[in-house]
């Protein structure tokens, strides 16, 4: 990419200036331009339905990372069920299959008056459309004393990669007896069940190696997402192992120790073996420069189109968005993805508009031969993306029909993983 | 292989990849298929959740209209169902076992 210096800039007048800024219509036949700022669930998504539904559309998709693990299975992992490896996915068959231009920076700063991505190694992309899929952030000073060097100490392993193989280690090397500790943010939060999952899993890890281990899950509510589901497993397949205390026991987490590896609550101060310590979320950081977040700390938009209520011609996808029933979670992100990169389509090439379907299927684990599924439904009523059709499994569901469902959940991760990955 | 050959070679893989592309951008189908993919291959590999190309228009339409009529025996693939219409089913059948060929 050429960069202009000033002297340059100036001897361009008249004509020559006018050319230079109107690159692609003076060439005519040039491609709608469209890039994609995290190569995420969302992101990854966008970019291969944009490639495939219009060939008349160049995609670019900036992604620092050479590849993406993915947090959702990494439970798996976590309880000695899956290798690390099985998480990770590479972006070559959305360069070569797809055509898509992947560029490994990071964008440091958006520029929506100017069209514009400034990336780290100085250089610079020009849009016509701009889908920024950004993930969480984790909110600072959320949690007194929770910082990063308490991180690798007490780890999150919210984001998947080398936290997750840390709190692997920690509960590998954590001694028969020991107590884990898991902090649940308040909402919203990415994967409403995954801190319970997570909880279910790793109890039956212990089970199998650490059978006197203990787990408390300190919650910053008083229920969550499935609970009697949840309870009755815990029940059923670790008996007295796992203790939930809700927020109104506690009077909620307010402070971590890293030193002494304790978290502190309102009422007590909990010393654990191994802590994984999920702080509170927002919209990842590159939103909050850019203008696309609103005060809530995540991205309003569009529930058709996915762009951005705060700056036109850049849309959102994933778990920066808020606006309605939508969770944060992978299905989300790819389903809003599939809608989003048809709405630009539509708009870029002139192709036909369909109504758009989007829904959240989740597979979570209780056990690892006892997994249930939810399904929900989205449809834009009034602005925003309301729930209009939702099924969960039930408790008193047989144990054949829980043992195909994590059957089917490892088929799913399969074919979900090609989806957006290629 | 002689140069001419191979560019012959080389454009038509060029037409089948853009037809494909328009294809897919233009149809409805096609658009609702991308709900499909997100638990089912489409290029027919797979395991643990049933393949859904090579089973024919017909059979594909009459499993989606009995997955809208009752909950049993997927809630999943009756919460997709239900928010499809007649006509939705009946061109994702169609776009789906097109790609079964």
């Amino acid at each position: 990419m050429k960069f202009w210096t000033r002297r340059e800039f100036g001897r361009l007048t008249g004509a020559a200036l006018l050319t230079a800024l109107n690159q692609p219509k003076a060439r005519g036949q040039a491609k709608a331009r469209v890039v994609v700022i995290g190569g995420g669930i969302g992101g990854a998504t966008v970019a291969r339905y944009l490639a495939v539904s219009a060939t008349a559309i160049e995609v670019t998709l900036v992604e620092p990372r050479q590849s993406y693990t993915t947090c959702f299975f990494s439970n798996l992992y976590l309880a000695g069920l899956r290798p690390f490896k099985s998480l990770s996915h590479g972006y070559e068959a959305l360069a070569k299959q797809y055509g898509i231009t992947v560029i490994h920076e990071s964008a440091e700063a958006i520029h929506p008056a100017a069209k514009t991505v400034a990336l780290n190694n100085g250089s610079k992309l020009s849009y016509d459309r701009l889908v920024v899929a950004p993930g969480i952030a984790f909110r600072d000073r959320a949690l007194r004393g929770y910082d990063e060097a308490a991180m690798e100490i007490m780890p999150h392993a919210w984001n998947a990669g080398p936290q997750t193989s840390l709190l692997r280690q920690q509960l590998e090397s954590m001694e028969d007896g020991g107590l884990f500790v898991i902090v649940v943010p308040p909402n919203p939060f990415r994967c409403p069940p995954a801190p319970y999952e997570r909880a279910s899993l790793i109890a039956s890890y212990f089970q199998r190696s650490k059978p006197k281990a203990k787990i408390l899950i300190l919650d910053s509510k008083d229920s969550f997402n499935a609970q009697d589901l949840f309870q009755d497993a815990w029940n059923r397949h670790y008996p007295g192992m796992i203790e939930w205390l809700p927020a109104q026991f506690t009077g909620g987490v307010t402070a971590i120790d890293a030193k002494t590896r304790s978290v502190i609550t309102e009422g007590a101060t909990f010393k654990a073996a191994v802590a994984n310590v999920i702080p509170a979320q927002m919209a990842g950081r590159l939103v909050q420069q850019a203008g696309l977040a609103n005060q809530s700390g995540w991205c309003p938009v569009d529930p058709v189109t996915f762009e951005s209520a705060l700056q036109p011609g850049v849309h959102l996808v994933g778990d920066a968005i808020i606006g309605g029933d939508m969770p944060k979670s992978a299905f989300c992100a790819n389903s809003q993805a599939k809608a989003c990169a048809f709405a630009i389509a539509a708009d870029l090439t002139g192709s036909a508009r369909f109504p758009a379907h989007l829904f959240n299927t989740c597979y979570t684990y209780l056990a690892p031969d006892d997994a249930f599924s939810n399904a929900i439904s989205f449809k834009p009523v009034d602005g925003k993306l309301k729930s209009v059709i939702s099924f969960v499994s039930k408790v008193e569901e047989s144990s054949e029909v829980r043992r195909q469902a994590a059957r089917a959940a490892e088929g799913w991760y399969d074919a979900f993983t090609h989806d957006v990955f290629g | 292989m002689r140069p001419v050959a191979r560019s012959a070679i080389a454009t038509g893989l060029v037409l089948l990849v853009s037809q494909s592309g328009a294809a897919a951008g233009a149809d409805q189908g096609a658009q609702l298929a991308a709900t499909c993919a997100s638990c089912h291959r489409l290029d027919g590999g797979g395991t643990g959740i049933p393949s859904i190309i090579r089973l024919g228009e017909e059979r594909l339409t009459n499993a989606l209209l009995a997955y809208r009529a009752s909950e049993s025996p997927n809630h999943i693939m009756h919460a997709i169902a239900l928010s499809l219409s007649d006509e939705e089913i009946a061109s994702v059948a169609r776009y789906v076992a097109a790609q079964g060929k």
